[in-house]
């Protein structure tokens, strides 16, 4: 039996962080951690309203890579593990996550910032004011665009033609959002961009990477927006729209208006149920998502290639501009 | 879109449903037992799990999940403990949480693992590591 007392351990590296805009108090026995983390804390000086504790102990006896996810959760706790010595459990009351890993892990960079730092915003973020949405964000001249849909709708093809046509990149999967004052702030993490296999199609650049196993278990391709594309990123932003993408087989593109009651479902229906336990989080998050359902909300029926549909959405984005500054 | 709320599939098992629910009166102490499995309740109910935490002031709500969809795989046993909460682990997929202050007891149980080796075996090595600290 091997025990871990985290609260017992000498953790002499200590710092403050910055992940999506959170607060990351640090405390670890392993300068490689302490160093993997600094390189990735970014400060967009829009910090949500709580941050959280990060706690992390590293074995240095073992070199035992990450493996298989296996995430649990009941009321307010939830565990992940990758493989035996890599495992993390998250205190979602007391804002914190409480980690043992490998000394392989302590040095895998791409580990912790294509995995571990957005599972830890998406599952400690409620409890911080922070709400994870299913929809990608970009950004021109200050004006930031969120863009929802389903699974496969195109999100991540679209913010990859976007960046090309002079769109700054936020995220294109999950954006984390807060309130400001009376705004919105929407949050991107250095999560990869994930294209599935057929964007190679439209992007001929991606022949130089190879497919991936996600987390999800699709075969993809998971790469560094501003490495694979030379795109410019942008860590936060603030979102004046909404659009809801939906793919047709007719080529063409219909932007038409929405309520702002099917923005809030739309927006709810991404969100995760969270237990009885952490009502006071829910009460939160419904006061954030009330925010973004007041957005101006459009639905964009498009068919044709992500550089069509980019073209599209960059001409509503000039125009409804104009009209805000009219 | 429908105005009924549509959740992710419960990837966590975070409400996996608890038919068999037990309670057990300890002087003016509640001992809650919610499961899945009515062996696994009735059991934890007979132990004399409360009397092994430090703090029973405030009673002891135990939900303990029968997990059938995890994973089945190694005997070593992992305690992880930081302020108020311990996590034991047997192996990945199975997975017992105590939280000192709230007096939770928690967890998911591999199909592998009896009801014998979780109230006698795992259970005492979780709550006894406050002693043993």
């Amino acid at each position: 039996m091997s025990f871990l007392s985290i609260d017992q351990t000498d953790l002499h590296h200590s710092m403050e962080l910055c992940f999506a805009g959170a607060a990351c108090d640090l405390r670890t026995n392993s300068s490689e951690v302490a160093r993997v983390l600094q390189y990735l804390s970014i400060s967009t000086g829009d910090t949500v309203p709580s941050g959280f504790k990060m706690r992390v102990v590293v074995d240095v006896s073992s070199e035992e890579a990450a493996g298989e996810p296996h995430f649990r959760g009941l009321h307010h706790v939830v565990t992940a593990s990758f493989g035996r010595s890599n495992v993390f459990v998250f205190d979602i009351l007391r804002r914190t996550l409480s980690a043992g890993v490998s000394a392989a892990v302590a040095r895998d960079g791409r580990f912790w910032k294509e995995k571990l730092i957005p599972i830890t915003l998406g599952v400690l973020g409620s409890a911080m004011g922070l709400v994870p949405v299913h929809c990608a964000c970009l950004e021109l001249d200050g004006d930031g665009l969120l863009i929802a849909g389903v699974s496969g709708a195109g999100k991540s093809t679209l913010s990859v033609a976007l960046s090309e046509d002079g769109f700054n990149y936020v995220s294109d999967d999950w954006t984390y959002i807060s309130r400001l004052g009376d705004g919105i702030v929407a949050h991107g993490t250095s999560a990869p961009v994930k294209l599935l296999p057929d964007a190679v199609e439209h992007f001929r650049s991606l022949q130089r990477h190879s497919l991936q196993r996600s987390m999800n278990g699709e075969l993809a391709y998971e790469v560094d927006i501003a490495e694979a594309f030379g795109a410019r990123v942008e860590r936060a932003c603030e979102p004046r729209w909404l659009i809801f993408l939906e793919r047709t087989l007719e080529a063409g593109a219909v932007l038409t208006p929405m309520s702002s009651a099917e923005a809030r479902r739309y927006v709810n229906s991404s969100v995760e149920r969270l237990p009885p336990q952490l009502d006071e989080a829910v009460a939160t998050r419904e006061q954030t998502i009330g925010r973004v359902a007041l957005l101006p909300s459009w639905r964009f029926r498009y068919g044709g290639t992500p550089q069509f549909a980019a073209k599209e959405l960059r001409e509503f984005v000039v125009h409804r501009r104009q009209e805000i500054y009219v | 879109m429908t105005d009924k709320q549509c959740w992710h599939p419960d990837l966590l098992r975070r409400f996996v449903p608890t038919p068999y629910v037990f309670s057990k009166w300890d002087g003016r102490n509640r001992l809650s037992v919610e499961s899945n499995d009515l062996e696994i309740a009735l059991s934890v109910r007979q132990a004399g799990i409360f009397h092994r935490q430090s703090n029973r002031a405030g009673g002891l709500l135990c939900k303990l999940i029968r997990d059938m969809a995890g994973p089945v795989d190694g005997s070593e046993i992992t305690i992880v403990s930081d302020g108020a909460l311990r996590v034991l682990y047997l192996g990945r997929g199975t997975i017992l949480i105590h939280d000192h202050e709230r007096s939770e007891f928690l967890g998911f149980i591999a199909r592998n693992v009896t009801v014998q080796e979780l109230v006698s075996s795992l259970t005492p090595a979780l709550l006894d590591a406050y002693s043993q600290q």
